[in-house]
């Protein structure tokens, strides 16, 4: 679990060129956007996008599960091992 | 046409203050093939991480011409070829099938870097962005003073930037492969007129385009001391005049 943490924040970085900001940084269930990190909506397109890609899963655009799912990293990692099981 | 230029900002491979276009207009320096890139610090960090070179010193210009005025002045965005160094690789993602990514989409149309600079400062001022070819620099300025006069603006901000073009594209592009942007505080010029610029049709046309880029040229005319610039284009005689001070 706490690989697949460092492994979505390595790609939130690079993905959304956080110039300034390392993995470490990144509390696990603070809020990704608006508040805590701090994203908008076009991060929210860009990061879809990219974890569609890293870990071929599947989102269904704007919807209230999608919204959950992107919440914090520690929900985006609860959504990815689940499409796993 | 007559105006007044009250504020001049550029920034190129290696000349980014006053004092180094004037050296430049004396060619007193050789040409520097490194672009270095403006901090941009006025702008909050997580709205800077997703500028490009070339937003990056397309803006800085406008910002530092614009100064005082920048939450309402006018504008005029201007480029031959736009961010094509984002566009080309969108261009080369399709190709491969690859997935786009939105924001470089987003930034890859020809306003997007107006837009950046419209959302920065607030300003819901009319802008519009124009492409002219080999002449998108003087005709982005007939656009500028043509609006200004119009529309009985006290002022307005024109805006030109260009990159020299991606490997793919530069067998088509004759002209030099500079990076240069350059933003002027344009006034009307009613009595005290500092520049008046003339333009005719090349007619028949030229055959070919020039290699010389029409915002250097200009630039080393406004930091000079000639009182006049002509320059042929392939579809236009362009003539800039100083009047007398």
């Amino acid at each position: 679990m706490s690989d697949l943490s460092t492994q979505v924040k390595q790609l939130i970085i690079e993905t959304l060129d956080l110039e300034d900001i390392e993995t470490s940084d990144i509390n696990d269930e603070e809020a990704l956007f608006v508040d805590g990190l701090g994203l908008d909506s076009i991060d929210a397109l860009e990061l879809g996008v990219a974890i569609k890609k890293e870990f071929d899963v599947k989102i269904d655009g704007n919807t209230d599960d999608s919204k959950k799912h992107f919440y914090s990293v520690k929900t985006l990692c609860d959504f990815i091992a689940s499409t796993r099981a | 046409m007559q105006f007044v230029i009250s504020k001049c900002v550029a920034w190129g491979d290696g000349k980014t203050s006053t004092q180094d276009w004037q050296q430049y207009a004396q060619n007193l320096v050789t040409q520097s093939q490194s672009l270095p890139l403006p901090t941009l610090t006025q702008m909050p960090a997580m709205q800077r991480r997703r500028l490009s070179a070339f937003a990056k010193i397309t803006l800085h210009c406008a910002l530092e011409a614009s100064g005082d005025y920048q939450h309402d002045i006018a504008s005029v965005f201007s480029s031959r070829h736009g961010d094509l160094h984002k566009t080309t690789k969108l261009i080369s993602d399709v190709a491969d099938k690859e997935a786009l990514s939105p924001t470089h989409f987003g930034l890859s149309v020809h306003n997007a870097v107006g837009g950046l600079f419209s959302i920065f400062t607030k300003n819901k001022a009319p802008l519009s962005a124009v492409a002219a070819g080999e002449d998108s620099f003087f005709m982005g300025l007939v656009d500028a003073i043509a609006k200004m006069q119009r529309y009985g603006y006290p002022r307005i901000l024109y805006v030109y930037s260009d990159q020299g073009v991606p490997e793919h594209y530069q067998q088509y592009v004759k002209q030099q492969p500079d990076n240069i942007a350059v933003a002027l505080l344009i006034e009307p010029g009613n009595n005290s007129a500092n520049f008046e610029l003339n333009f005719t049709s090349q007619i028949p046309n030229l055959d070919e385009e020039s290699s010389q880029l029409q915002a250097l040229d200009f630039l080393r005319f406004y930091y000079g001391d000639s009182s006049q610039l002509t320059i042929e284009s392939k579809r236009f005689n362009w003539s800039l005049s100083r009047n007398e001070k």
